[in-house]
């Protein structure tokens, strides 16, 4: 436990961290974030890319259902529309990426609008439905304004060129993704620690002691689902990018199922749990092929149909074990290892 | 210290070098084995096709292991499951070509997933056979080191209408699609005769994928008076719009296209599928090609598998078939570009399962032969019509 | 006209398997406060049972169904001891993300233990077609509603007279309150798990004599979805009615507005419903204290 760490200045007290080993130890990942691109062979780079894609999303739920309380079931509607922003913007109209990532922010934005407005009376699963439904129509809509993008034929992207750095090869590509994704990173944090992040956590602590202190439940709900969909809309453009190809098909309802996933297991309401979620949901899949593979020669010999099954069963068994031991999430076990460590050999 | 660093590192090369790993210019090309790897679903509702499709290779490669393997060495296949996931075709694809270090591709999981993968493909210039959902992009540009086996949705789809309005002139038609890449090429194929053709169409439907109920979509068919129905789902659509027919009391003349042309759809669908008309570059099992094909599997599969067999099987069998040959045909050592080369001097290969196969310079597509086929309710097959 | 009746009654049908589904998500909400997004698997997994029933002991319907419902019965006592019993207490989103790991597991048993392919239940009843006044109507579609109706009635009955109903309404309301009263809350949530296991089981089993029984069959949850919030989550008769109301707005749309509205027919009718009733139709305001 730290003393005497008193805070001088108004910029000590609003800084993320004061604790120069945690800096150090931050600065150090980023450089390892950073160089890992040359190092990594292109099947973990994969993985790479994709916990970066998926920790903006997840960020961007997680401003939604961590910090605000309101459950969406529908959020890959917010993807999908943000990667179609932006494909339309770049590849059919052929503006600049720049133009296009603002696009796939501000287009699912004025998206949530819609959604949010009739949410704003509604609690718990009846909102995640609404959400749900909304996802839904979106998709129709999508598909059924095929002269703007191109309907279920689906639109194909080149990776961007900004400012004249290309960013076509896996590597610098990777690099585009941990730039947004700490950027996002950065700005759920600010908004964690400003005015309104506390405005969101009352209204998800109890929003009608929220409204008696003087806090507009309408406006601050609907900020809350504008910012969420902006993050996310980005998160689809990076997504639409690696997959080369955006369409509907590429964004199925899973993903939305996921994302919750994400957060749950993570732990709800933080940004360190959307992360530690992202990365432990995203490596499960190929954890748990490691774990057969062990059995690979039995597998080998059985071979049935549904040998392949026990993957998934493995991976819904590991999130149901998971919560059963640790309902706080990674989260939870974090701080329980950092109790651990910091007050052994006493208890507390 | 350093006398003993240099010694072992001595040893660690010579050991290395040793160890049988032949220093072949091209990865997947081991002394005693070759390793082919390929992407299908094998998880979830698309299982029935990515694991019949699987099947077909691994017929193909145990018939090849048997006769002794490609000049002398056995064939090794690599296969990952991406669960109908696009994200997880790209993944799975690079963890082949790049950890697993095969020597060729076969497959490639769906129209969607294979059209996302041929960035990655195109980068490595690995050899690639595909035979799943042969779609036009996949072809056209021809990529160098990409081939399809195959006929394109399109072609299938225009074949089946020109057969059905021969035999049915002046009828009104129908058709019904999904809302998808699929139902699009269906959709181009069927306009392209209507086109041309100048039909009648009365009645056309779109839903979206997932959707099990029919009955107001069959309704509608019903009154807008349509006699020759062309039936754009896969599976359990389809089966659920016969049974929406029969329960209105209707038959028209339906045709339904490939991806469903499955024996336990007609099983499903009871009488009310007896006579619909399909179309496919495969031959039914029903005839001797296709009863010769499942002795030939008896032999070489284990019995659980044999339940999985369909139509897929029979076009993974060719592609790894025209694959293998390929490798053969380049001798001790095969290279990558030896065996592009040899892909493309590929001409009239049997196969025993379709039309002989063959590409050609710049030619990346097979075009196979067409024929139609009329399902069978008292037998449960697809009999060729002729 | 005929059009009109036609598209009701189909809609009818298919609301009714809808209106089972969600009249199990309600019983489950009802007694234990928790959302049970495993309910489709559930559906699935009792459907696939009947199926192995009929066609390796007995195609009779009388030997299926009463083997199909004492299995549903065993799952659902099996999910509530094994998985749910253990999150007693948990905050709700962990129990909610449990029961997702639940349907995970479930959907990729279907492929492990049987396989990918569709099959139809052939019990030798449900096929026949009726032909009543130009209208053709399945007698497995007719058999559906008159199971909802009947089940509907059974259900408000069971709540509103039987003892272990007013127990389970008193768990609902208050389980801390019923437990001083000395109801057995662990007692009342098998009990509701096994209802509704039960009653996902009967959609199931109509669901694959009327259409097919394939491992594509989950995605019925997600429709009644909708119709549980409709009518209002705590509200079980009113899930019922709410999967009867949208069974019909999607076949109407269908039939009018064209193939390409009807999936969203639904969604969009939900959205205008709570707008108005934020609680659904039937369901009741949660009043929360400060």
């Amino acid at each position: 436990m730290r003393s005497g760490d008193f805070k001088e200045t108004y910029g000590e007290l609003v800084a993320l961290t004061d604790s120069r080993p945690v800096q150090a130890w931050s600065l150090a990942l980023v450089a390892a974030l950073v160089v890992a691109p040359y190092l990594l062979n292109s099947y973990a780079l994969s993985f790479l890319t994709i916990i970066l894609i998926t920790a903006v999303g997840a960020l961007g739920l997680n401003i939604l259902t961590g910090y605000t309380g309101l459950i969406s079931l529908g959020h890959v509607g917010f993807l999908v529309t943000g990667a179609y922003a932006y494909a339309v913007t770049v590849s059919k109209y052929g503006m600049p990426p720049v133009v296009g990532f603002l696009a796939a922010g501000i287009v699912p934005g004025l998206a949530s609008l819609v959604v949010g407005a009739p949410s704003l009376r509604l609690k718990g699963l009846y909102l995640a439905i609404t959400t749900l439904a909304f996802s839904f129509i979106i998709n129709s809509v999508i598909l059924e304004a095929r002269p703007l993008t191109n309907g279920a034929r689906g639109i194909s992207v080149q990776r961007p060129e900004i400012f004249g750095v290309s960013f076509d090869s896996d590597a610098a590509f990777t690099h585009l993704c941990l730039g947004f994704a700490i950027a996002t990173l950065f700005a759920t944090l600010n908004i964690r620690r400003s005015r309104v992040g506390r405005a969101f956590v009352a209204i998800r602590d109890n929003d009608t002691a929220a409204r008696v202190m003087g806090i507009n439940l309408h406006a601050y709900k609907l900020f809350a689902f504008v910012t969420s969909a902006f993050i996310t809309g980005i998160a689809g453009a990076l997504y639409g990018i690696y997959l080369s190809f955006v369409s509907v098909e590429g964004f199925p309802f899973l993903l939305s199922i996921e994302a919750l996933a994400i957060l749950i297991v993570g732990g709800l309401g933080s940004a360190l749990g959307a992360v530690l979620g992202t990365i432990l949901i995203v490596l499960l899949p190929e954890a748990t092929r490691l774990l057969l593979s062990l059995f690979s020669s039995q597998m080998d010999s059985l071979f049935s149909t549904g040998a392949q099954e026990l993957k998934s069963m493995l991976y819904g068994l590991v999130i149901i074990l998971f919560l059963r031991f640790q309902p706080r999430g990674l989260v939870g076990a974090w701080h329980d290892i950092r109790r651990l460590w910091v007050n052994w050999p006493l208890r507390y | 210290m350093i006398k003993y660093l240099a010694t072992a590192s001595l040893l660690l090369a010579g050991a290395y070098l040793s160890s049988g790993q032949a220093i072949a210019a091209d990865p997947g090309i081991t002394d005693s084995e070759i390793l082919i790897g390929d992407v299908e679903p094998l998880t979830g509702p698309p299982a029935l096709l990515g694991v019949a499709a699987s099947l077909g290779h691994k017929i193909a490669i145990a018939e090849a292991n048997a006769a002794g393997g490609i000049n002398g060495r056995k064939i090794k296949y690599v296969l990952e499951d991406d669960g109908y996931v696009t994200a997880r075709t790209i993944q799975d694809a690079r963890k082949i070509i790049d950890v697993d270090k095969v020597f060729a591709m076969l497959g490639m999981s769906g129209s969607g997933q294979s059209i996302a993968v041929m960035p990655v493909l195109e980068k490595a210039g690995i050899p690639t056979v595909i035979d799943v959902a042969p779609v036009k992009f996949l072809w056209e540009p021809p990529r160098k080191n990409v081939f399809v086996v195959g006929q394109s949705y399109e072609e299938g789809i225009m074949h089946l209408v020109t057969y059905l309005a021969d035999k049915n002139p002046g009828k009104k038609w129908g058709l019904m699609t999904q809302d998808d890449d699929y139902g699009i090429t269906v959709r181009d194929g069927f306009d392209a005769i209507v086109k041309a053709r100048k039909l009648n169409v009365v009645y056309s439907g779109n839903y979206k994928k997932g959707q099990q109920d029919f009955s107001s979509d069959m309704l509608q068919l019903k009154e807008s008076g349509a006699e020759v129905f062309l039936a754009g789902g896969i599976i359990g659509e389809n089966v659920a719009m016969m049974k929406e027919l029969e329960k209105l009391g209707i038959k028209p003349v339906v045709g339904i296209f490939w991806p469903g042309r499955i024996e336990p759809v007609l099983k499903l669908m009871g009488p009310a599928g007896d006579g619909i008309f399909a179309v496919d570059y495969v031959e039914p099992f029903a005839g001797p090609a296709g009863k010769a094909f499942l002795e030939k599997a008896k032999g070489l599969l284990p019995e659980t598998e044999m339940r999985g067999i369909n139509r897929y099987t029979m076009t993974g069998y060719a592609a790894a078939k025209v694959l293998i040959a390929a490798i053969g045909r380049c001798g001790k050592e095969p290279t990558w570009a030896c065996t592009i080369g040899e892909l493309e001097k590929t001409r009239n290969v049997e196969t025993g399962v379709m039309a002989p196969v063959s590409f050609g310079p710049g030619v990346r597509f097979s075009n196979q032969k067409l024929q139609i086929m009329q399902a069978e309710f008292s037998t449960l097959s697809f009999k060729p019509v002729n | 006209m005929l059009y009109l009746v036609q598209l009701l009654i189909s809609g009818l049908a298919v609301g009714a398997i809808y209106g089972l589904i969600a009249m199990g998500f309600a019983v489950i909400y009802k007694s234990t406060g928790l959302v049970n997004f495993a309910q489709g698997e559930m559906t699935m997994i009792t459907a696939y049972i009947a199926w192995t029933i009929s066609t390796t002991v007995s195609g009779n319907v009388f030997v299926v169904a009463i083997g199909a419902l004492l299995a549903a019965i065993l799952l659902g006592l099996v999910i509530e001891r094994l998985v749910m019993r253990p999150m007693l207490g948990e905050p709700v989103f962990a129990t909610v993300m449990v029961t997702i790991g639940l349907a995970v597991i479930l959907r990729s048993s279907i492929n492990f233990i049987w396989d990918a392919y569709p099959h139809g239940l052939d019990l030798g009843v449900g096929r026949g077609i009726l032909h009543l006044g130009g209208i053709g109507v399945r007698t497995g579609q007719i058999a559906v509603i008159a199971a909802l109706l009947l089940l509907l009635a059974a259900v408000w009955g069971f709540f509103r007279y039987s003892k272990f109903g007013i127990a389970m309404r008193a768990v609902a309301a208050d389980d801390r309150t019923a437990l001083l009263m000395g109801i057995s809350a662990t007692r009342v949530h098998a009990i509701a798990w096994a209802a509704s296991s039960v009653i996902a089981g009967i959609a199931g089993v109509f669901f694959a004599i009327s259409y097919d029984l394939s491992p594509a069959m989950f995605q019925l949850g997600l429709k009644a979805f909708p119709a549980t919030i409709l009518g209002g989550l705590d509200a079980v008769l009113g899930s019922g009615l709410g999967g009867l109301l949208i069974g019909i707005t999607e076949n109407l749309a269908g039939g009018y507005l064209g193939s390409g509205m009807k999936e969203i027919a639904g969604f969009v009718m939900i959205i205008v419903v709570l707008m108005i009733r934020p609680f659904g139709i039937f369901g009741e305001r949660d009043i929360e204290r400060v």
